[in-house]
């Protein structure tokens, strides 16, 4: 409320991809295929396990962004008014991640071990998990988890741009009750999704802890997503005069949180293991302390959590567009890392990263920056005509 | 924000928060530094108005949080490996993964309770009998105070400065 005036405002510039930008996207998409089918050719199981792990990577971005809009719906938040477009724009990849799905069940015999009847009818605990783990049920869930993300999507995203063209606010409204169905719909499908891609990759183990470890990443990295495409926008002065660095502020803020809660979930589902000690639960941690692993796990502790937390701590550093923008850069590497950590041991003794992994981000990479870049395209870059507008456009944090 | 006990100086009354702080920051402007505004609920912009700068607080926290950190640590460490070392699942004595939680919680004491303790230093609390300028500044008027110690202070001046800026009403006040 500070001393903001509300002047005329300049409409928020539209967001053209340049030429270059566009032939970056291709050549990503381009070299990521190529590598891809080389891949296949070469080693097909380390292909796909390099496939799923951008897959899950990219696709908990998608969902991440509906669940960011979802909660700021939910809160009546009214400071997060103008970012949120930034947030609904990762959507737009969900339609994409959905026909990645598809792609996923070619590969799923290369990565499951539990769609190997012969392995089954041997494995007792395999044999009693079968009536879920089984290559029917399994498409089943992945249609009813994209088929809900997508259409929660078309509802909440959908009703958000409809009110840029006539400015009722009953679509705010209405999203209040979408954004609580969803939430709910969200805990259950995410919780399972990432139990069935990733880790049912060891069917013998299970943590039941393991969807809430997954969303802690998922938001972790939504944030420093969002943090970035922020920070653009500013540099590039598309929202002069919609968003400020008091919404960067906000947000670093959002995103030191969820690297505390990061750590939190982590640590609590390794100190119920160790303390057990049972060796059915311990599989899992001593397959990532050997072969170069352990230097990895010992990496997400510093670098996912320990120095992004303080580098964050400073007020002066949350209000830094290229400070946030390069903690935020961190924080994705470690996610990559992170997903990297929980599909690779499954597959190596020992830590592996070539090309075969790089083709795979490469190719989804551009694949999510395309969907990206053509939602802001098409759509406005704020949602100018929310009726909470006035309170995030005069949006201050106080000391 | 409080200057020093028992020290006088003119104080203008508003009858506006918008006013307030409008009036603050002229009075700042004017070249007053340790001047005081006194409203009945919180003003957001005030603190920016009155020049006033972000409180160390933070940095006690911050300190505080290492220390429990430390202590946490120690009191595991030499409980557990040094004073009476007991044998617990085949663990080693000095196990990280047992002490984190110790470590986390006194992280959060330590924090909490120097955070409130410096709050109440820094805010020279607790104030059990302030001097009263107007009583309706606990209900629907604004003031400035302009204490006596700041430099080159002129009674007659302040109050015509804070007349100027439109104060409904000035005081002098001989104890604050």
């Amino acid at each position: 409320m500070a001393a903001h005036t509300s002047g005329p405002r300049p409409a928020p510039s539209t967001y053209t991809p340049s030429r270059r930008t566009k032939t970056v996207y291709a050549v990503m998409m381009f070299v990521g295929v190529l590598l891809f089918a080389l891949g296949l050719i070469k080693d097909p199981t380390r292909t796909w396990y390099s496939y799923l792990t951008s897959y899950f990577y990219f696709t908990s971005l998608a969902v991440g962004g509906l669940f960011f809009a979802a909660i700021q719906h939910i809160s009546k938040a009214g400071w997060s008014v103008v970012i949120r477009r930034f947030s609904e724009a990762m959507t737009a990849f969900l339609p994409v991640a959905a026909v990645a799905s598809i792609v996923l069940f070619f590969g799923a015999k290369s990565l499951y071990i539990w769609l190997d009847p012969e392995l089954v009818s041997h494995d007792k605990l395999l044999a009693g998990k079968a009536s879920y783990l089984n290559m029917t049920f399994f498409i089943v869930r992945m249609v009813l988890f994209f088929g809900l993300w997508i259409w929660f999507a078309k509802r909440i995203i959908g009703n958000s741009l409809k009110q840029d063209q006539d400015g009722s606010e009953k679509w705010t409204l209405k999203n209040v009750p979408n954004s609580i169905a969803f939430i709910l719909v969200f805990a259950l499908s995410y919780s399972l999704f990432s139990v069935d891609t990733l880790m049912s990759l060891q069917p013998h183990w299970y943590s039941t802890i393991w969807g809430v470890y997954c969303f802690a990443g998922l938001f972790q990295s939504t944030c420093a997503v969002l943090v970035i495409t922020v920070g653009y926008m500013i540099r590039k002065g598309l929202v002069r005069g919609w968003v400020n660095i008091e919404h960067l502020h906000d947000l670093a803020k959002f995103m030191k949180a969820f690297t505390i809660f990061y750590a939190y979930i982590a640590f609590s589902q390794f100190m119920l293991i160790w303390y057990a000690n049972l060796p059915e639960e311990t599989i899992f941690y001593l397959a990532r302390s050997g072969g170069g692993w352990m230097a990895a796990t010992i990496a997400l502790f510093v670098f996912k959590f320990a120095v992004p937390f303080l580098l964050l701590l400073p007020r002066a550093a949350k209000r830094s567009v290229a400070h946030t923008t390069l903690v935020s850069i961190l924080i994705l590497i470690m996610q990559y890392v992170d997903i990297h950590w929980m599909v690779y041991p499954n597959l190596s003794q020992t830590w592996i990263f070539s090309w075969y992994e790089i083709g795979t981000f490469l190719l989804f990479g551009g694949l999510f920056l395309w969907a990206i870049t053509s939602f802001f395209a098409k759509n406005s870059l704020v949602a100018t005509r929310d009726p909470r507008l006035e309170e995030s456009l005069n949006h201050h944090v106080v000391y | 924000m409080a200057s020093g006990k028992k020290t006088g100086g003119v104080a203008g009354i508003w009858l506006d928060d918008h006013e307030l702080m409008v009036a603050a920051e002229k009075v700042r402007h004017a070249g007053y530094k340790h001047f005081d505004a006194i409203a009945p609920f919180p003003v957001h912009g005030l603190e920016e108005a009155c020049g006033v700068k972000r409180s160390s607080i933070p940095y006690v926290t911050f300190v505080a949080g290492c220390t429990g950190l430390a202590a946490g640590l120690a009191l595991t460490w030499w409980t557990s490996a040094i004073d009476w070392a007991l044998n617990v699942g085949g663990k080693p004595f000095v196990s990280g993964p047992a002490f984190v939680p110790i470590m986390f919680e006194l992280t959060i004491l330590f924090a909490a309770l120097a955070s409130v303790g410096a709050m109440f230093v820094f805010a020279r609390l607790p104030k059990i009998d302030p001097p009263i300028i107007d009583p309706d500044l606990t209900s629907h008027k604004f003031a400035i105070f302009i204490p006596e110690n700041e430099v080159n202070y002129d009674a007659g001046r302040a109050e015509q400065l804070l007349k100027s800026l439109g104060a409904v009403e000035t005081k002098r006040i001989s104890e604050y």
